[in-house]
């Protein structure tokens, strides 16, 4: 058992962060971002230690974070019912982080990034945040390398197009 | 505009956003369970880190219950709480959803009545997540398990009521209020097709119009005092 919490352990430690800023630009908010990373680690180690084979651990992280933000906002969808002109509530996201980011014009490239189409969102953030080659992300996609490729340069175009508009809207 | 090189330049600036230390420590100690950080000062003696280590998870358990919405502790007690689930049987479930629910209840409760208003939103979606996942298995519930969901489906009715009168707002939950009607309709059903005294029929007249008025827990309790007094 130790051995296996150490191994464990050590792929959380190369992981979380990935998989916590994978999140984070799903979600926008620190602290659903970090509920559904440790449920993320939490469903994996369950899978873990009891010995079921995970032929990719990456894949898997990713793809177990994907199936989380897709249950948060289905949830959300149904009992969303908080009215927005309700002058009690408060918008939660609002945290110190999140408002430093507001004045930096890091910001709109976030901001375009969040309003991606989720795939083109995944390819980017893979490749170039977190690095992983087009032969990983083509595995992780269920698409030939040359597919993915394209993606990628579609979503990059997209973004790009994304942060223009934004900015011609502020100018 | 940027060319694509300054393009991905600012996309990789993005690595900034990262999760806070005592996070990604604390969640890591809370799933290894026993995971060891020693400080220096205790590196040459391991047995006393450990327990150490141990104390302030302990305290740190101990603390997070008391934690809201909102506050740094408030994700360990809901990975304790999704940790103690993992044990909970199936047949267990309803009541064990319905007791969460009702925590989640009262911890808005609790920030209403002391009006925090900032941690108000998460505290409603928060309750409203957790009595949606007390719905799923609701309609489910047969026969004497009824009996052990009735106490908790009336507490959360009355906090409810009154978390509702405090924001002077109303607290959709529509899909329990779905489950928990096609539980007591089905239950009226059933003692329906029984042969009842006079009085009992007038219990189940009276439950039946508390399930008209949706006062679906009212309803339950007679209805439980019908199926007892029935076996």
């Amino acid at each position: 058992m130790a051995d296996i919490k150490k191994t464990f352990g050590q792929i959380y430690d190369r992981y979380v962060e990935k998989i916590y800023r994978f999140i984070f630009f799903k979600v926008n908010s620190q602290e659903i971002a970090e509920d559904l990373a440790s449920e993320t680690f939490l469903k994996t180690w369950e899978v873990f230690k009891n010995g079921k084979e995970i032929e990719n651990m990456q894949a898997f992280l990713y793809k177990t974070a994907r199936n989380l933000v897709i249950d948060y906002y289905r949830e959300k969808g149904k009992v969303q019912i908080v009215s927005a002109e309700n002058p009690l509530i408060t918008d939660p996201g609002q945290n110190l982080e999140e408002k430093a980011m507001l004045n930096s014009d890091l910001n709109t490239v976030r901001q375009a990034l969040a309003n991606l189409k989720e795939d083109y969102q995944n390819v980017i953030i893979w490749h170039y945040l977190d690095d992983l080659p087009i032969q990983e992300i083509s595995y992780m996609l269920g698409r030939t390398e040359e597919a993915t490729r394209v993606l990628l340069s579609r979503a990059l175009k997209s973004l790009r197009e994304k942060i223009e508009n934004s900015q011609s809207n502020i100018s | 505009m940027m060319n694509e090189k300054e393009l991905i330049g600012k996309i990789r600036e993005l690595r900034q956003i990262k999760p806070r230390k005592d996070w990604v420590v604390l969640t890591k100690s809370q799933i290894l369970g026993e995971e060891k950080k020693y400080t220096s000062l205790f590196f040459f003696r391991p047995v006393y880190a450990s327990l150490i280590v141990v104390f302030i998870l302990f305290g740190l358990f101990g603390i997070s219950q008391n934690s809201l919405p909102g506050d740094l502790l408030y994700s360990i007690k809901k990975i304790s709480e999704k940790s103690q689930a993992v044990f909970v049987s199936e047949k267990e479930l309803p009541k064990y959803n319905l007791e969460i629910a009702n925590k989640r209840l009262e911890e808005l409760n609790e920030i209403a009545q002391t009006n925090q208003v900032k941690k108000l939103a998460p505290a409603i979606s928060e309750f409203q997540a957790n009595v949606s996942e007390a719905a799923k298995n609701l309609a489910n519930v047969k026969g004497q398990d009824v009996e052990k969901i009735v106490a908790q489906t009336k507490k959360l009715e009355e906090t409810k009521k009154k978390v509702e009168e405090v924001l002077a707002t109303k607290i959709e939950t529509e899909e329990y209020d779905n489950a928990l009607a096609q539980l007591v309709e089905r239950e009226i059903q059933d003692l329906e097709e029984r042969t009842l005294t006079e009085e009992q029929t007038a219990t189940l007249r009276e439950a039946k119009a508390d399930f008209e008025a949706g006062n679906y827990s009212d309803a339950l309790i007679k209805i439980l005092s019908l199926s007892q007094n029935n076996q």
